[in-house]
């Protein structure tokens, strides 16, 4: 598949050409630029996401199926829909996007605050999602963890089963990586300390004892900022243990000769959502659309080209044998597991995300 | 008198440059400034935080650290490198000239990713070091502040060199010449005569550079590991990862600021153009 | 008596060659790894694969970043050439004192870092709509290149003789005459030497492209900050190898064109 045919049919394209014109008019400033965006309005669903793999598997699980389906066109822009995008487009008046890739977090967080707009439920439904995988302004369209991934060829007598060992350098040498936001390493920091890998017990999260914990295994990690970052670092060796994304862990497991395996034990499963910004140019059609992302053979379509989890039950029930290793939402995977509290990452996470630098950095 | 004439006549030929730039840069980075005292309140809180909260002084100390190694770094390197081209017969100068530019315009992303190969636990330096067997455990050059010393300072190697040149060819060689016919040594001579003569492109390079470092974002990003830290990358995630605007702004603010106020330092000793003179 | 090169020059000129080396490492890591036949970045392991390089001029997205990055690039650099060496005439001619006024704002593009540039133009951008317009990117690298030229467009003109002017004006010439066929062929090798720097400038940036483009318009250099956050195609080590090469082209050419320059005037 080009990355032609992965974008919709019919609006992409014709945005395509246009592209290569306007960059050979581009010496003539052609003003004509400015208006080919504001031109067809109405008339397709254009997703924010976060690039890369995601839009070729987004596109395929869910883009051009809802396409054919409902006969509206489905664009993708994988510039990532930040807080700084979504809220001068919508400060301003001028939003060019109708959904964005986001998870229950920023949901509540934006949406508080007056970004978002409010989940239609009469045309999504409730029941297609994990029980509490949703919230006003916010529906859980995948849900991905963070896993405890490690060297299997260093550690083959004696493979790393639980944070703790993550923590033990002396039996387990070897530098560690975590992530450079506090979203999975604070949870595995408590995790290590002995709090059991449950929400209610985890949140809220006991900041100090988190940071203490942080501060304990810093001369011996590095902090990566972008998936494909931790890929790398396992991949060549930097780190012996690594705090990352189960896609990547996956991805790593199943290259080949590869020397990486992870454990789904003591994981943070986070659910991802769709958020819709406030004044979006399709407006209520965008429901439409998140509505059918719940089907679950798209659920499972998208598990098997890039690895994100189903959100609906339904989904997770039908899971083929070859795709039950690599589904953190499937019954054994997910029993193992926590699960992050939105409401509390909205209402702490910038805050404790200035302690967590402080810490590592200095 | 016919020059004063054609100065009022003549100058007006800058107004579009200038007036693009007043419109289309300076009202931009105005209403930048302007959110900082607006938001979330009105006043001046978010430079009382600055000011007062340890994560922000850290910060601004980390950036003024790495800036300075690596323009004390960049600027001596600069001017080794900016001496021998300057000795050299013109046809070499102009090869040796097209070597220091070629790094000068390769994109900052380009190198941070070669570095990476190169710099790793098991990249390409290690492995042929251990290899000879001069080292037993791989250096740790990457991911650390080190890492990002090793890249910035291969960026701003060229900026420094460009400035040092074009002033130590204004040296009149026979002032050297002299000197040495006078009994002077190789040292002597450059202590007494070259050093200070090269002093102008001296300063000049050094706050260039100085000034360039402040801003750095791509190379601190992906050589440090998320242990090194500057001023822009926190001013990044303020922007695309939290509402909390203030902050940011104010960061930007305070840089913007002092980097004014280097080069206001600065065009006290030297004519701000001959910072950025071209070879 | 000549003085003998000494010991110091000699060590001087090594360590100068080991700085120099130093500066072209990166260079010669990019090469090879554009030539590599594993799907993710490393040297090659068993033999060299052109495949990146067919992906990056068959894949439409790396395809069309070029022809696009180009394009802005021109656009963007025919304007800086334009304002900024008008303004470097307008500084030269101007009384000195209101010259320093004027001259920091003329270098504000050059001295404000790129992040706190992008999010200022960001702001302002969005109620314009000139997001992601190729119109708004070539705005905002026409500006950002303006002092380049004008730097070195003025320290061209630091050595013309106004009375070269005065001749011209004596004899009639009117003022664009004057400009045209007297000022600027002195200021020309300035230029151009600035052009050349604001054209690598426009096609290099990347910090500035995060903030004012999306999708619309995907320059080389967004595609090569995806490319490693990615960190799965190699095509990223063809396109750096492709903007070196591109770059000591044009190094190269100046290079000639100046040599030819010199031989014509002496």
């Amino acid at each position: 598949m080009t990355d032609d045919g992965s974008m919709a049919a019919t609006g992409g394209n014709q945005l395509r050409r246009r592209q290569v014109i306007g960059g050979v008019a581009a010496a003539t400033l052609a003003a004509a630029a400015v208006g080919a965006t504001k031109a067809e309005a109405a008339s397709r669903i254009v997703v924010c996401n976060w690039g890369g793999e995601g839009i070729k598997a987004q596109s395929a699980a869910w883009g051009q199926p809802f396409a054919q389906h409902s006969g509206v066109p489905v664009e993708f822009d994988g510039s990532g829909p930040t807080f700084g995008k979504i809220r001068t487009m919508v400060e301003s008046g001028n939003v060019v996007w109708d959904v964005c890739d986001a998870n229950l977090a920023v949901a509540i967080d934006l949406g508080r605050k007056g970004y978002l707009e409010k989940i239609d439920w009469t045309v999504v439904d409730k029941n297609k999602v994990r029980p509490g995988f949703w919230n006003d302004w916010g529906v859980s369209h995948f849900v991905y963890s963070f896993v405890l991934a490690y060297d299997k060829v260093k550690f083959k007598d004696k493979p790393p089963r639980t944070w703790a060992d993550f923590w033990n350098i002396k039996d387990f040498p070897g530098s560690r990586a975590l992530s450079a936001r506090t979203l999975g390493s604070l949870e595995a920091a408590l995790m290590a300390d002995g709090v059991p890998a449950r929400k209610e017990a985890l949140y809220p999260l006991d900041e100090k004892r988190a940071l203490a914990k942080i501060k304990a295994i810093k001369d011996n990690c590095v902090y990566w900022s972008s998936g494909a970052e931790s890929q790398q670092l396992m991949r060549q060796g930097e780190v012996s243990m690594a705090l990352m994304w189960h896609t990547r862990a996956t991805t790593l497991r199943d290259e080949k000769n590869s020397h990486v395996d992870f454990t789904w034990n003591q994981g943070l499963m986070i659910p991802a959502g769709w958020i819709v910004p406030k004044g979006n140019p399709a407006g209520k059609a965008v429901f439409d659309f998140i509505a059918f992302t719940q089907t679950p053979s798209t659920q499972i379509e998208l598990l098997r080209l890039d690895g994100s989890g189903p959100a609906n039950p339904a989904a997770s029930a039908m899971i083929p044998d070859d795709l039950r290793d690599k589904d953190p939402a499937y019954g054994p995977n997910a029993e193992v597991q926590a699960v992050a509290d939105p409401l509390w990452l909205a209402d702490n996470q910038d805050r404790v995300y200035n302690d967590y630098v402080k810490i590592i950095s200095g | 008198m016919l020059t004063r004439r054609s100065a009022r006549q003549g100058g007006f030929v800058a107004l579009p440059a200038l007036l693009l730039i007043a419109v289309c840069f300076v009202l931009p980075v105005g209403n930048v400034l302007r959110l900082s005292f607006t938001e979330p309140v009105p006043g001046f809180e978010n430079y009382v935080h600055l000011a007062t909260e340890s994560l922000y002084i850290r910060i601004a100390i980390t950036t003024l650290r790495i800036s300075v190694l690596t323009t004390v770094v960049a600027v001596g390197l600069g001017y080794l490198v900016a001496y021998v081209i300057a000795q050299a017969s013109p046809g070499l100068r102009s090869w040796l000239l097209l070597v220091v530019l070629i790094p000068f315009w390769m994109s900052v992303l380009v190198r941070a990713f070669a570095w990476i190969l190169l710099l790793q636990r098991e990249g390409l330096l290690n492995s042929a070091l251990m290899s000879l067997g001069l080292i037993q455990q791989p250096l740790s050059l990457l991911r650390n502040e080190t890492g990002v010393l090793i890249g910035m300072v291969h960026y701003m190697i060229p900026y420094a060199t460009l400035p040092l040149l074009s002033s130590m060819l204004a040296i009149d060689s026979r002032l050297m010449a002299a000197a040495r016919a006078c009994g002077a040594g190789p040292i002597r001579t450059m202590w007494r005569i070259f050093l200070p003569l090269s002093l102008p492109g001296l300063a000049g390079a050094t706050i260039l550079v100085f000034v360039l470092n402040l801003g750095f974002l791509v190379t601190p990003a992906l050589l440090g590991g998320g242990k090194v830290i500057m001023v822009a990358q926190y001013i990044q995630f303020g922007i695309n990862e939290t509402l909390n605007w203030g902050i940011a702004t104010a960061l930007a603010t305070s840089l913007l600021a002092l980097v004014l106020i280097s080069l206001v330092v600065a065009s006290r000793f030297i004519r701000t153009e001959t910072l950025f003179g071209a070879a | 008596m000549r003085a003998r090169p000494s010991g110091w020059l000699l060590a001087a000129r090594i360590a100068a060659f080991g700085v120099l080396a130093f500066l072209i490492l990166p260079a010669f890591i990019v090469v090879p790894v554009s030539f590599t036949d594993t799907d993710y970045l490393s040297l090659p392991q068993d033999h060299l694969s052109l495949s990146h390089w067919q992906t990056l001029f068959q894949t439409p997205m790396w395809r069309n970043s070029l022809v696009q990055s180009f394009a802005v690039a021109v656009a963007s650099t025919l304007l800086s050439a334009l304002f900024g060496s008008l303004a470097a005439v307008g500084f030269m001619r101007m009384k000195p004192s209101m010259a320093a006024k004027l001259r920091l704002v003329l270098l504000l593009p050059l001295i404000v870092p790129t992040i706190v540039a992008g999010l200022a133009w960001y702001w302002v951008y969005i109620p314009l709509r000139l997001l992601d317009t190729y119109f708004g990117v070539i705005l905002a690298h026409t500006v950002a290149g303006i002092p380049l030229v004008f730097v070195t467009a003025s320290s061209a003109l630091a050595a013309f003789d106004p009375r070269l002017e005065q001749a011209a004006r004596s004899m009639g010439a009117g003022q664009v005459r004057v400009l045209r066929q007297v000022i600027l062929p002195f200021a020309m090798p300035g230029i151009l030497s600035g052009a050349v720097f604001a054209f690598i400038a426009s096609w290099d940036e990347v910090v500035v492209l995060l903030f004012i483009t999306s999708r619309n318009v995907y320059l080389l250099p967004r595609a090569i900050w995806d490319g490693i956050n990615d960190n799965v195609d190699p095509a990223v080590a063809a396109a750096a190898t492709l903007m070196i090469s591109v770059t000591v082209g044009i190094l190269l050419l100046q290079q000639l064109l100046s040599r030819r320059e010199n031989g014509k005037a002496s």
